[in-house]
């Protein structure tokens, strides 16, 4: 049958106060109301594309009736249009969402505010058929000269032979723009004004048209400048802001940007030595080299396949300098715990005892080197605790059955501090080394410049309570590991009341899957205790 | 096969077919020739003579032989020759959409509806507009009741077929027995037999409409003469005499001329209000310019001229003068010359405005809002004083005293459709719901006339090239002429079918163009009130039409963003302009017509190059095939679908709509099965600073919901 069937119409009858309606009757009308209702849809439709909508409204139907000659509908015309829910066990039935309303709300809740105006604004569209790039206009997909060129070359093809060279046009503007930029990233003079021109790149729309000149720019600099730690610095910064803006469409030149990344992970010199923060730039860059990956590794299949082959190579070359090593070390860990745990966690155990050496204050004599073999070991250990961290949280929620799905998003929540606590029991392990390498053998000279050092390397994340009075409190512990221990067993302690439940919970992992399992254990041996402040913030979320 | 039994089925079959007498006289002859042998025809051994003879008794109120037999004649033309499918095909829309009436004629309603579900799809490509109307006929009455059945069963469809198609047809017909089909084929087409190839299947558009008995008096009135030249001792005229001697002191000083002209053009776009933007220096060199303005003025005055039928309004002399100024300082536009584009974007409207237009010179753009009001803005003002209250704060744009920067006019008590500017720009013409058209003025912003006439809502109404007459159309079928002065119309003319939509004025002033609901537009006589001209080709209804400023050609736009170009002498499809997707709102022509500007409802601008494809159809006429037009360009704009266009004398284009505000813009659906979870949605604002997130679990209620600000 039709749209209506007879039950539509008996339904109507009985809510008019027609009870004894018979279903001939009923049969009759459905073909006839179904009929009705089609024509005044088509009158609908009719007042709809004369108010220039593509959405049918409650007002056309209204206009339909009007045209017809015949009492609107009263109560649907105000507001937008309907919404419509299904009705929960219907397959297609459907009912306004009407809610109940307490008059007394109304009555008592503030007026509404007065509907703003219509007005007229004015842009330009085009100008002499060229859209110009400002926020009014839709952002261009891509750009466009060439293929105009191109174009005209086709279809004048007869007429015309020459050959137009592609010629990409800047406006005046977008040159100044550019040469301003530049400027002020080589410059370093303001660095105030730079970030507001990193604002500026990371948020305007009609930078478009520039993407290739800065990916040039900042390959040139880059490879000019790597003795210029600043300089680099603020070209990843640079990257950065072109990655973050919506409107640039920075694929096509990835490639392009690639490898100056990469250099600024990798590279075996980043400015001066000593005196630059060069670990800074590695970081910043990993997280930026993670940033790429995220978003673009599902376009570009070979990209994180190809990025953590060159890591991995330098990485694995026992040849390149150590600070190399740690710049892959960071970009590999922050290309996500999977990476960890294939290429770093299979090579640890060969690559610490290489390490060894280097970390042994006594052997190993110049103090730059084995500052950055703490350094590299510092990161080993960040990455190790990481993977380990993620593969004991995500555990205890797998074997489950079916949880309830409100009781995973709590859990999820809970597991968002634990992470902060571990970050800041990260970075606490992360300082120790150099700690030691002060107390131990580190002269006076170096003092300032390791403070000033790690400081800045550790903005992004948020500094232990305790950190600061460990710092003041210890600084004569030489044992690094009674350091890591006593806050172990502190923390220990403050876990005793769930002890066993953790217990239970770590005997399931272990059952779960031997494997992270076994790895918890090669790791304990080859870290030692250091490895342990990773594992019981997992347990810490029960508690919590 | 017994003699006996084939008298048994002659005598059912007369009897069922009321031919009582007959039967009568029959049975007579067979008492008196009782075992006699009559018949020459040795039928008793020939199996098809009496399949065919029983198929004549048996009763034609089967139901299911429609289908059997449709269903059997659509395998048959799906599998035919490659070569003649196309024309063979093109026979099953009638017998398809006759068959249903059959069925619902004869209270079928039942099989009706299934007999229609089940074969629609094949039909749906090209006439999916027929079919929603067709599909709520469901009794007798509705049959009777509604226009477009009645006339499809009234008249004959015409269809071209070349002479092996036919032959085939026929043999299949008489092969099978299907009478039926064979009855519906006879009774409702009308097959015109061509010998040779059969066509190739694109060009033949007027096969996809089917209007009834149109196709025969579209014919006869196409056949009028008309006389599409432009007027005697037009402004361009004039300027062409003045031009002349312009062009000789020219010549010398070509370039300062173009600088002079660049100049004005940014005067001009000053006086517009957005002054902040500079416009770049004219690059398409002004050497082609120069040629391209000499070759079209040769263009134009070798054009006819014709004398105008109505008595043209006089134009005062300073009006004069500013038009002849802009006409000399036209922007040349071509393929490689582009207009520039000022878009004015109405904010706020809470899809409460219908129409919207622009004054010639861009400085006024009006609204008809369906509150019934209509509102004028003087872009002029905006542009002066209110750019620092923009500045200040751009949701709420008013002057600086906090009052309303428009011109508020009320009067109407129904939504208004349309609201249009006389070319001077001193009145506004606005036609409404409420079946009347009101004259403002724009310089006492009050309302001076109100004419009566239509019957319905009406939906368009346009001032003519001069002023002072003007052209109405209405739901009430008609179109009317006007005149400022009269309260009652001139001329009303009656012949389209369903609501005419919209109206447009050629620029002889001679004739206007209307376009109509029932997917036609037509040109009529505004002397005499005849219609000369049926163009048959749009598939939806027509929106929008355009005239080409020199006359010859007329653009119309239809509701699946069709635009079509038509020649007015031969009445002929020049070619089709495929690229919008949605509603083509608004259709212009640039000042000397190389350009045609169509907004859409798909929010952008398109701009075609109509002045190499009209060259080029000259050649193609020998060539004998048509290829399409070119888009050269596209401008997209943010959320705003377009809805009107005007080319300004200087051929700087304008462009307005109001901007959409869809709260989402999209949902992304994916599928996790694990914790019961069947979907989430992701919806997003427009302006990307609000999400939300839904996931929904298998009763589809709402599990969680997660809303990032």
């Amino acid at each position: 049958m039709g749209i209506v069937p007879k039950e539509t119409i008996e339904v109507t009858a009985q809510s008019i106060g027609i009870t004894n309606l018979s279903p001939e009757a009923a049969l009759m009308l459905a073909p006839d109301v179904e009929y009705r209702v089609r024509e005044i849809m088509q009158e609908a439709i009719k007042c709809m594309r004369h108010s220039k909508r593509t959405t049918l409204t409650a007002s056309d139907v209204d206009g339909a009736l009007n045209l017809r000659s015949l009492e609107p509908s009263y109560g649907f015309a105000s507001g937008g249009p309907f919404r419509f829910r299904k009705a929960i066990g219907h397959q297609d039935l459907f009912y306004t969402d009407d809610r109940e309303v307490d008059f007394k709300d109304v009555i008592e809740s503030p007026l509404p505010k007065a509907p703003l105006d219509a007005g007229v604004v004015c842009h330009w569209l085009a100008i002499e058929g060229v859209q110009p790039a400002i926020p009014e206009n839709a952002t261009l997909e891509v750009i466009r000269a060439p293929a105009d060129n191109k174009i005209y070359e086709h279809k004048d093809g007869p007429l015309i032979d020459v050959r137009l060279p592609v010629k990409h046009v800047l406006s005046r503007e977008l040159q100044l723009y550019f040469q301003k930029i530049a400027e002020l990233t080589v410059s370093k003079s303001s660095p105030a004004l730079f970030k507001k021109a990193l604002v500026s790149l990371a948020s305007d729309s009609g930078l478009h048209p520039l993407v290739p000149y800065f990916t040039n720019f900042i390959a040139d600099e880059v490879s000019r400048g790597l003795n210029d730690f600043l300089l680099l610095f603020n070209l990843m910064h640079v990257v950065r802001s072109l990655l973050q803006n919506p409107h640039i469409h920075i694929e096509p030149y990835l490639h392009q940007l690639m490898p100056s990344i990469v250099t600024c992970l990798v590279s075996r010199k980043l400015g001066n030595r000593f005196a630059d923060n060069h670990w800074e730039l590695r970081d910043f860059t990993a997280n930026l080299v993670s940033l790429i990956c995220k978003r673009f590794g599902n376009t570009y299949i070979t990209l994180q396949s190809r990025l953590t082959k060159t890591l991995v190579n330098a990485f694995l070359d026992p040849k390149k300098a150590l600070t190399q090593h740690y710049g892959a070390i960071q970009g590999l860990s922050a290309l996500g715990h999977t990476v960890v745990r294939l290429l770093i966690l299979s090579n640890l155990e060969p690559y610490l005892s290489l390490l060894e050496p280097e970390l042994d204050a006594e052997k190993q004599k110049n103090q730059m080197k084995s500052y950055e073999a703490w350094r590299v070991y510092g990161a080993l250990l960040r990455a190790a605790g990481l993977c380990i961290h993620d593969r004991l949280k995500v555990f205890p929620n797998l074997p489950s059955p079916s949880p309830s799905f409100l009781h995973k998003g709590k859990g999820k929540i809970i597991n968002a501090e634990p992470r902060k606590r571990k970050l800041s029991a990260d970075s606490s392990e992360n300082q120790p080394p150099h700690k030691r390498l002060i107390t131990t053998d580190g002269p006076d000279v170096l003092r300032p410049h390791d403070h000033t050092g790690p400081a800045p390397m550790h903005v992004d994340k948020p500094i232990g309570n305790y950190n600061l009075p460990q710092n003041s409190a210890q600084p004569s512990s030489s044992e690094q590991a009674s350091d890591g221990e006593s806050r172990n067993g502190k923390e220990k302690e403050r876990g005793k009341s769930r002890a066993i439940t953790m217990k239970a919970i770590l005997g399931q992992i272990w059952k779960d899957d031997l494997d992270s399992g076994r790895l918890l254990v090669k790791l304990q041996q080859l870290y030692g205790d250091r490895i342990l402040p990773f594992i019981p913030s997992t347990e810490m979320s029960v508690f919590l | 096969m017994d003699p006996e039994q084939v008298d048994e089925f002659v005598m059912g079959y007369l009897k069922k077919k009321g031919f009582n007498s007959a039967a009568k006289h029959l049975q007579e002859s067979l008492h008196n020739n009782n075992g006699s042998s009559f018949s020459s025809i040795d039928y008793p051994n020939d199996p098809e003579l009496t399949k065919l003879i029983r198929s004549f008794s048996q009763s034609e109120n089967d139901p299911s032989r429609y289908r059997e037999g449709y269903s059997k004649l659509r395998s048959w033309g799906y599998n035919s020759l490659d070569l003649y499918k196309h024309e063979l095909l093109r026979v099953m829309y009638p017998v398809f959409i006759h068959c249903y009436m059959d069925l619902v004629g004869k209270g079928h309603t039942q099989e009706a509806r299934s007999f229609f579900n089940s074969f629609r799809k094949d039909h749906e490509m090209v006439h999916l507009r027929d079919l929603q109307k067709l599909g709520g006929v469901l009794a007798p009455s509705h049959l009777q009741e509604m226009e477009f059945a009645r006339s499809l069963r009234q008249s004959k469809i015409n269809i071209k077929i070349c002479q092996y198609s036919y032959d085939l047809l026929i043999q299949y017909l008489h092969r099978t027995e299907s009478t039926l089909m064979l009855g519906i084929i006879n009774e409702h087409i009308n097959f015109q037999v061509y010998s040779g190839q059969p066509n190739s299947a694109s060009d033949d558009i007027e096969a996809v409409t089917i209007v009834g008995s149109f196709h025969e008096t579209a014919d006869h009135v196409n056949q009028k003469e008309i006389h599409w030249g432009l007027l005697e001792d037009s402004l361009e005229d004039r300027l062409e005499k003045t031009g002349g001697l312009l062009s000789d002191s020219e010549k010398g000083q070509g370039e300062s001329k173009a600088g002079d002209d660049s100049k004005k053009r940014s005067a001009e776009i000053g006086k517009q209000g957005s002054s902040t933007k500079k416009l770049k220096k004219d690059k398409a060199g002004t050497a082609t310019t120069k040629v391209a303005r000499q070759e079209t003025s040769t263009v134009l005055s070798s054009m006819p001229r014709v004398k105008p039928e109505l008595a043209m309004p006089v134009m005062s002399t300073d009006v004069e003068e500013s038009i002849l100024e802009d006409l000399r300082n036209r922007v040349q536009l071509s393929s490689v010359a582009m207009p520039s584009v000022s878009f004015y974007t109405f904010v706020n409207t809470h899809n409460g405005l219908n129409s919207s237009s622009i004054s010639h010179d861009g400085s006024l753009v009006a609204g008809g809002f369906s509150d019934s009001s209509i509102k004028v803005w003087d872009m002029a003002k905006i542009g002066q004083a209110g750019s620092c209250a923009l500045q200040d704060d751009n949701n709420q744009i008013v002057g600086k005293n906090g009052r309303r920067n428009y011109t508020l006019l009320v009067g109407h008590s129904g939504p208004v459709y349309s609201a249009t500017f006389s070319p001077p720009g001193d009145y506004v013409l606005s036609s409404s719901a409420d079946t009347t058209i009101r004259l403002w003025s724009t310089k006492l912003n009050a309302n001076l006339v109100c004419y009566k006439g239509h019957n319905h809502t009406v939906w368009d109404a346009q001032f003519s090239p001069f002023g002072h007459y003007f052209a109405s159309c209405s739901h009430d079928r008609t179109a009317r002429i006007w005149s400022m002065d009269r309260m009652q119309p001139l001329r009303m003319m009656a012949g389209h079918l369903s609501d005419v939509d919209c109206v447009q004025w050629h620029p002889n002033c001679n004739y206007i163009a209307t376009g109509s609901s029932d997917k036609t537009v037509r040109l009529w006589d505004v002397q005499t009130g005849e219609c000369v001209r049926i163009f048959i080709g749009h598939r939806s209804m027509v929106l929008s039409l355009a005239m080409s400023p020199d006359g010859r050609y007329m653009a119309s736009g239809d509701e699946d963003g069709t635009i079509m170009m038509w020649d007015l002498s031969t009445a002929r499809c020049i070619t089709p302009l495929m690229g919008h997707n949605s509603c083509v709102w608004t259709l212009s022509y640039s000042g000397e017509g190389s350009l045609l500007a169509s907004g859409s409802a798909d929010c952008t601008v398109k701009l075609w190059d109509v002045s190499s494809s009209t060259k080029l159809t000259k050649a193609e006429e020998k060539n004998g095939n048509s290829n399409r037009l070119r888009s050269i360009r596209t401008f997209p704009t943010k959320s705003t679908p377009v809805h009107a266009l005007r080319f300004s004398r200087r051929n700087l284009l304008f462009a307005a709509g109001a901007y959409y505000m869809s709260d989402t813009v999209g949902s992304i659906f994916l599928n996790f099965d694990r914790f019961g979870i069947m979907a989430v949605f992701v919806n997003m604002s427009r302006d990307l600073r609000r999400a939300t997130c839904d996931a929904i679990d298998r009763r589809s209620q709402i599990v969680v919901r997660f809303a990032v600000a």
